[in-house]
């Protein structure tokens, strides 16, 4: 991440679409392990502060995610603020961004962390089926959501810069 | 009480190590506001939120010798760790106390001194941030992985030379990782942004597994444990997001000066060859 020499942006471009979608989808993924785990672990008790340190492996995974949450978080508020600052924001293709990495990020816990590693389930001592349904599919409306808005974002800068 | 911990604070007295911890904090925090003085005298800015980041470090660390922390004594000696590793040094750091060392006092051996030895080529590979982690974070897995931690609740002199370790690497860290003062190897934001990614990670792996299992050779009452544990946990989280933000803030700085370097030398070039600044199609009035 260093200065690279930003091209000014042609007018009526509305910025830089593709780095826009990234910055906030990076902010997007952040958001939601933050709230995964503010909500899940530290709220509800659900899978708790400890319960993934039977593996080591599991752990490590664990301190790794959680800190690169907190540092993408702080990393994603500053490279939208020089966006915002170069005016190089589209802010159709942001809102686009922020939800897919959020989707993104949930579909990839319940899937991947939850039922391919089994790191962690979302929920103890209960039938888990309704809980992983409801985690996938939230997942999938954010994932959806997001490529529906980014679809769009991308034909209305397209016809914009065909006129 | 516990068998490992009963000698902290009130219950020591006075004893030498706090005695010269806070000597040494009041000593160096009035060296350093004089000098900023001095320098605002002579006409140069210092922004007076350096002295106020100083002092509040200072007072930290006098805090974590002197007074009363509360909770059980694993909590409250997590309290002290927080406070003398992480939040001190980093109050510390961001009153960049070696820049003011080197323009505060007047030219002479003392600054030729620290200038060469700011320079020097082990002072260069031990602000190097990956070895300033290993030994801050690495400390903290040897002190409480091995019989250490156990040992030195006995002995003054080995906790003075225990915290005294833990302060002067939470300095070292943080000075490596935010690259506020002048030093020989400016190491870039990837080499930074990755030390405290790797970092943060094996403080969280860590207070994680104190969680479960205390340091060997100690027995403290568990919820006194997961309740230090717990503070090491997230008052790591706290710090680790503020020097996130010093890091990302020192990008944003560099960026915004990069940007405005750019547009002169655009305008001088409009300039040169003669033409007005195309000022008013808006394009460049950012």
């Amino acid at each position: 991440m260093s200065t690279p020499a930003h091209p000014h942006p042609a007018p009526g471009t509305g910025g830089e679409p593709r780095r826009s979608m990234v910055v906030c989808g990076v902010i997007g993924a952040a958001v939601t392990a933050a709230l995964d785990e503010i909500v899940f672990h530290q709220i509800l008790h659900w899978h708790h502060f400890y319960d993934r340190s039977t593996l080591g492996v599991g752990l490590l995974s664990d301190g790794l995610l959680h800190t690169a949450e907190l540092l993408a978080l702080v990393a994603g508020f500053f490279l939208y603020a020089d966006l915002r600052r170069r005016r190089a924001l589209a802010p159709a293709h942001a809102l686009a961004g922020f939800f897919l990495g959020a989707g993104v990020f949930q579909v990839f816990d319940g899937i991947v962390d939850h039922k391919l590693l089994r790191l962690h389930q979302v929920r103890y001592g209960v039938d888990v089926t309704p809980y992983d349904w409801a985690w996938n599919l939230a997942g999938l409306v954010l994932l959806v959501v997001g490529g529906v808005l980014a679809v769009r974002a991308t034909r209305r800068s397209e016809t914009r810069s065909v006129a | 009480m516990t068998v490992a911990h009963g000698r902290h604070g009130a219950a020591m007295g006075a004893g030498a190590g706090e005695l010269i911890a806070v000597v040494g904090a009041v000593l160096v925090a009035g060296g350093y506001l004089l000098a900023a003085r001095r320098l605002r005298r002579r006409g140069d800015a210092w922004s007076p939120w350096r002295d106020v980041s100083f002092g509040a470090g200072a007072a930290g660390v006098v805090w974590a010798a002197m007074g009363p922390l509360p909770g059980g004594p694993f909590t409250a000696h997590m309290g002290r760790h927080l406070l003398v590793g992480m939040a001190a040094p980093l109050l510390l750091v961001l009153a960049r106390p070696l820049t003011l060392a080197l323009r505060g006092p007047a030219p002479g051996a003392a600054r030729r001194g620290l200038l060469a030895m700011a320079h020097s080529r082990p002072v260069g590979w031990l602000v190097f941030p990956p070895l300033a982690a290993l030994l801050d974070v690495g400390g903290l897995w040897v002190l409480y992985r091995t019989p250490l931690f156990a040992g030195m609740g006995h002995e003054p002199w080995p906790h003075a030379l225990v915290h005294a370790h833990v302060l002067a690497a939470g300095l070292l860290f943080a000075f490596a990782v935010c690259r506020l003062d002048p030093v020989r190897r400016r190491w870039g934001l990837a080499v930074r942004g990755a030390t405290l990614l790797a970092a943060g990670a094996a403080h969280a792996v860590l207070a994680k597994t104190l969680y479960a299992t205390a340091p060997p050779g100690t027995s403290f009452a568990a919820g006194d444990l997961r309740t230090g544990s717990q503070l090491m946990y997230y008052g790591g989280d706290l710090v680790e997001a503020a020097l996130a933000a010093v890091v990302a803030a020192s990008w944003y700085r560099a960026a915004g000066r990069a940007q405005r370097r750019q547009r002169r030398r655009a305008s001088a070039d409009w300039a040169y060859r003669g033409c007005a600044r195309p000022a008013d199609s808006g394009v460049y009035e950012r």
